[in-house]
């Protein structure tokens, strides 16, 4: 168990820095579409001088910037992102990984915030617009109905219900009272498998007539209002083994 | 890598890559910037999700899970279902918060909760530099915001309701945490640890007592340098002297202070009435009885300072009261002086007319300065509650048992009526110059009302002795100097049979008659003759 919660913390050791980058979420679409290797574009790093601030951009690969599901062929992703750099402000923030066997480990700290905008192109207008298009259509949908339905209605007796009447008349019949200790036999298979049932599902499993059932259920076995709602029978102590299995018959 | 070199600045280019099938899912551990986290800091962390919440959710897969009836779980969510229609929420694990712990047992804690909508409308990736220079992008899973889990003890949701109600009136707020403690640690508290501590903490009038009786007012303002070293039995006393007098003021002073400590309220006007309580003096009196009561009323009322201070007034005057019924060596320089020169006054009974006067003299003083007087009470063997301490003190019980009080204050308030009429206000040598320029208009007007008089003098049909002469008010001047007002005193409606105009006219006349020199006698323009 010390195993499992162990947070391996050589990231933070490492002083690893890490960059946080929001990305626009067609951008991610759109890399999460990146054969090979998964190598999407490059980004370029410009200093000027000693002064400071740097300025970065981000260029999405050619092939990736044909947006599937949109037809206009002219709407494309745009390719030039500049980043906006953005400090971490005070704010201590650092990035764990959980792996799928659940092991934890702390990669590194952010140093550095940063925001990633495309840069304003026609192809980015067009796919800003149908993406608005797309979300500005109601969910829901009214629709008319040319034709009227017709075929739910006013049956003279429930088609279905009937058959399933017949079918189970024909089929059980009255329950047979078979022997007791037969009974006796499935009634404890049953109390194996589950401590408390009900008389319904009793009379399911072992076909009996209740009041048959009811008789052998008073002997072997106790009816229990127990506070939930419904009242169930269960075996008596003495003949409860649900550890052990042997079983006390009567 | 390319790098390109440019002219001036210099260009790097490197690759991003964005890794496919990682089996890693990287999510965000953010802290508060205010909690100065520093993980380079922790030696070992230990971070497990916190299922506690997994109870609320499946509380149905627990029961007879073994050994439970066969039907059970289907009939009871279609039941639900369709009762309610309410779809429960399942239990996400992923969604579970986080307990971080740092650097073992005596280290610090961390609860991380996730942060919703993180993922949206916007991904965050992780750029991570690769040793071969390309960076490769993780998108960012989960994003949790981590903060630090309290050591320190703190209320349960009850009793932050309680002193949420209370909030107005506490003023010690460290002995709220105190106070709890030592409740768990089985209720029988030290006075002397808790005043102790208590005393140790702030010294501004007004520490809470919670359930236990603390410091009153009069330790903080008295000896508010003292500690609770000051004996227990002090500290009760002064608790229970207090606690007197806000009973006191309680069943006096209208406006209702709501506590929910019953006790207080439940005590009567006459619990208190024997008692002689003094504020600052150690009176061995009290002390026998605060003792029984510190027991019985386990709980004070927690007493902000504007509590303090109201108790402090009230009970002032209810001490004020007591005391000029009873003992007059008390008086503290609380008082104004002129409430002390009336009680002073009043209560050597049986005394001059100038006691009297005295008293009157502050009632029309009061009324002349046009003071809010409430009107004198008929106390019980007390002073009147009511007055403020403006420096107003109406009728005290010494004049009620002056036969001719009740008309000494009739007289007093027809004065007082009939010079506001005359006057709009102001002190008694305006009062008398007024009183001379305007019954001197009007004189013709009452002269013709009452019987015919002399001009020298007026006498007028009276069946008592006093008559209002020239020769009585010469008389009177010549004993000692009187203000008018004194004058008027002694020639009272009743027995002239004039109207108080009447009689403020005609004393105007004489006087200007005979023309008295004046003498200012405590801010007062007394007149007097010597023959």
């Amino acid at each position: 168990m010390s195993e499992k919660g162990e947070v391996d913390l050589t990231g933070v050791k490492q002083n690893t820095g890490v960059w946080l980058v929001k990305v626009p979420k067609y951008l991610a679409q759109q890399w999460a579409k990146a054969p090979g290797r998964g190598e999407v574009g490059k980004i370029r790093i410009c200093k000027k001088g000693n002064q400071g601030k740097p300025e970065v951009s981000f260029t999405l690969n050619e092939e990736l910037t044909t947006i599937e599901g949109i037809e206009d062929k002219t709407v494309s992703a745009p390719r030039d992102h500049p980043f906006t750099m953005q400090s971490v402000g005070g704010q201590m923030l650092a990035v764990f990984t959980e792996s799928s066997s659940d092991k934890l480990a702390l990669e590194g700290v952010v140093v550095q915030r940063a925001e990633c905008r495309p840069a304003v192109s026609e192809s980015y207008m067009k796919l800003k617009r149908l993406q608005i298009e797309e979300s500005s259509k109601p969910a829901r949908l009214s629709q008319q109905l040319l034709k009227p339905v017709t075929t739910n209605y006013k049956p003279v007796a429930i088609h279905d219900y009937n058959r399933e009447y017949e079918r189970k008349k024909k089929e059980e019949g009255k329950r047979a009272r078979s022997d007791k200790q037969q009974v006796l036999d499935m009634l404890f298979s049953a109390f194996e498998k589950h401590q408390y049932y009900n008389i319904k599902d009793l009379v399911d499993i072992t076909k009996q007539p209740v009041t048959y059932l009811k008789e052998i259920l008073r002997d072997i076995g106790i009816y229990n209002v127990k506070g939930t709602h419904k009242n169930t029978w269960e075996l008596k102590p003495e003949y409860r083994h649900y550890q052990a299995e042997e079983k006390t018959d009567e | 890598m390319t790098s390109l070199s440019g002219s001036g600045p210099s260009t790097t280019e490197y690759t991003v890559r964005v890794p496919k099938n990682t089996s890693k899912k990287y999510n965000i551990m953010a802290f508060n910037a205010g909690d100065r986290v520093n993980c380079s800091s922790w030696t070992q962390a230990r971070m497990e999700r916190d299922m506690s919440a997994r109870r609320i959710y499946g509380e149905e897969e627990t029961p007879e899970s073994g050994a439970g009836s066969e039907f059970g779980k289907k009939q009871r969510e279609e039941a639900r279902r369709k009762k309610f229609g309410i779809v429960t929420r399942e239990f996400k694990v992923e969604d579970q918060p986080w307990i971080l712990k740092v650097n073992g047992k005596a280290g610090k804690r961390f609860k991380g909760i996730k942060k919703g909508g993180v993922t949206e409308n916007a991904s965050y990736y992780i750029f991570t530099q690769c040793p071969d220079g390309a960076f490769e992008a993780f998108p960012v899973h989960g994003w949790y915001n981590f903060t630090q889990q309290a050591k320190h003890r703190t209320l349960t949701a009850e009793e932050a309701e309680e002193e949420w109600g209370r909030r107005n009136k506490v003023v010690n707020h460290f002995s709220i945490m105190l106070q709890r403690r030592l409740r768990e640690q089985g209720g029988c508290e030290d006075d002397e640890d808790e005043t102790e501590k208590g005393g140790k903490k702030k010294k501004k009038g007004g520490q809470k007592g919670g359930d236990l009786r603390l410091h009153d007012l009069d330790d903080d303002l008295e000896m508010s340098s003292d500690d609770s070293d000051s004996s227990m039995g002090e500290d009760g006393e002064s608790k229970a002297k207090a606690k007197k007098d806000l009973g006191k003021g309680k069943a006096k002073k209208k406006k209702q202070k709501s506590h929910d400590k019953e006790a207080i309220e439940e005590s009567d006007d006459g619990d208190y009435e024997g008692l002689e309580v003094d504020y600052m003096s150690e009176e061995s009196s009290s002390d026998e009885e605060p003792a029984n009561e510190k027991p019985s009323k386990a709980e004070e009322h927690p007493k902000g300072i504007d509590e303090m201070s109201e108790s402090e007034e009230e009970s002032e005057e209810e001490k004020q009261n007591e005391e000029e019924a009873k003992e007059e060596e008390e008086e503290e320089g609380k008082k104004t002086p002129v409430q002390v020169e009336n009680k002073k006054k009043k209560d050597s009974s049986g005394e001059s007319d100038s006691s009297d006067d005295s008293d009157i003299e502050g009632e029309t003083a009061s009324a002349l300065f046009m003071k809010k007087r409430t009107p004198p009470k008929r106390p019980g063997g007390r002073g009147s509650a009511g007055s403020s301490r403006t420096g107003s003190r109406p009728g005290t019980p010494s004049i009620d048992s002056a036969s001719t009080s009740s008309t000494l204050r009739a007289a007093a308030s027809k004065l007082e009526q009939g010079k506001r009429q005359i006057q709009a206000a102001g002190t008694d040598s305006p009062a008398a110059k007024r009183l001379k320029m305007e019954p001197s208009s009007q004189s013709p007007v009452p002269s013709g009302k009452s019987t015919p008089q002399p001009p020298s003098g007026k006498s007028t049909p009276s069946s008592s002795d006093v008559q209002l002469t020239e020769d009585a008010v010469r008389r009177y001047l010549i004993r000692k100097p009187m203000t008018t007002k004194d004058l008027l005193k002694k020639f009272q409606t009743k027995r002239t049979g004039l109207s108080s105009e009447q009689t403020v006219n005609v004393l105007a006349q004489i006087l200007k008659r005979l023309n008295p020199e004046r003498k200012m006698v405590n801010d007062k323009m007394h007149f007097y003759l010597t023959e």
